[in-house]
């Protein structure tokens, strides 16, 4: 079944269904999960929640990471 | 509590924390992380600016923060990008989240072409994260009647502008950045704009607690040597500061001896 998800403002679309948890978005989008925080509908999601995290289509989901700045 | 302490050099204490060294550096615009991590080193600071930004999902992300021992340096996150309190109270609590570090280096710019902070949506953001437990360092135009607000609030340091962000053009607020350091009960330190050595020690002869450096390191053809300068520039700055400079005149006074010459 198709289902969406509005991943750093830009629509995704999992034709093969969602990833269940953000532990698994992160997985398949090959993203190191101890480098990230998450937002989901505006509200953080600390990274020791993230296994739990379940996922449902049409989250808008934030990926944020550190980078150099001044 | 903070302590300041005036005999030392090298460096002070903010937010209860001791530090080394007065030189805060900057972490962007470095052309890789090992560039990054030799000028950083090099630079003597404990204090490393980092920022927070969207994650590529089309690319291969580097983790920078692997590259910062953070048993040697304080991290301190800013809220670059901010355009308002709401945007920077936002990311300073993702900063928390990401790092475990409530230090913050609050900076609001609604403006992206000369990157001027917002000094009321500042304070508004300072008051809420201060209540919420952070320590907030925030940037600030070198308005000394908003260093005392945000100081009265609770913010452990202010930093005032020298000139626009990445700018390199020296001091050009010379005379509020005096009155803000004569005033205030909080550690100053001069952030954006210094573009060499030399405004470095001029921040630190006036009496700035610290200095915050990025683009004159970051962009130099060899950062690592360039930070080297500025930590220098620094310690030298400071040593001026506190032994207290020689008196001005607008005469001359004879270094030499003026009596004994072979006329007479």
């Amino acid at each position: 079944m198709n289902a969406t998800l509005k991943i750093n403002g830009t629509e995704k679309t999992f034709d093969q269904g969602l990833p269940s948890t953000l532990t698994e978005l992160l997985a398949q989008l090959e993203i190191n999960a101890a480098t990230v925080v998450a937002e989901i509908n505006g509200d953080i999601v600390e990274r020791k929640n993230f296994a739990q995290t379940e996922l449902k289509d049409q989250m808008a989901i934030e990926l944020i990471r550190f980078v150099g700045g001044g | 509590m903070i302590i300041l302490s005036a005999k030392k050099p090298q460096g002070g204490k903010i937010a209860g924390k001791e530090f080394d060294s007065r030189l805060f550096v900057g972490t962007g615009k470095f052309a890789s992380n090992a560039l990054m991590a030799r000028a950083i080193a090099a630079s003597g600071s404990q204090m490393v600016t980092v920022a927070l930004r969207r994650v590529d999902i089309e690319n291969e992300n580097d983790d920078m923060l692997a590259a910062i021992d953070q048993t040697k340096y304080q991290l301190l996150p800013n809220t670059s990008g901010a355009r308002d309190a709401n945007e920077a109270v936002r990311l300073s609590r993702l900063a928390r989240a990401a790092s475990g570090i409530a230090w913050v280096k609050l900076e609001v710019t609604p403006d992206p072409y000369y990157l001027l902070p917002d000094g009321q949506e500042t304070l508004k953001a300072a008051e809420i994260l201060v209540k919420d437990g952070f320590i907030v360092l925030p940037y600030i135009n070198a308005d000394p009647i908003l260093a005392k607000k945000l100081q009265d609030i609770g913010c452990v340091t202010v930093m005032p502008l020298a000139s626009p962000i990445g700018s390199n053009q020296g001091i050009k607020t010379k005379a509020s950045i005096e009155i803000i350091i004569e005033q205030a009960t909080v550690p100053v330190v001069v952030d954006a704009g210094l573009g060499a050595p030399s405004h470095a020690v001029e921040a630190m002869e006036m009496g700035a607690d610290a200095v915050l450096v990025n683009t004159a390191i970051a962009a130099a053809s060899d950062p690592a040597q360039m930070a080297k300068a500025f930590k220098m520039a620094t310690e030298a700055g400071r040593i001026a500061y506190e032994t207290g400079l020689a008196p001005r005149s607008n005469t001359a006074n004879a270094s030499s001896p003026l009596t004994g010459f072979l006329r007479n």
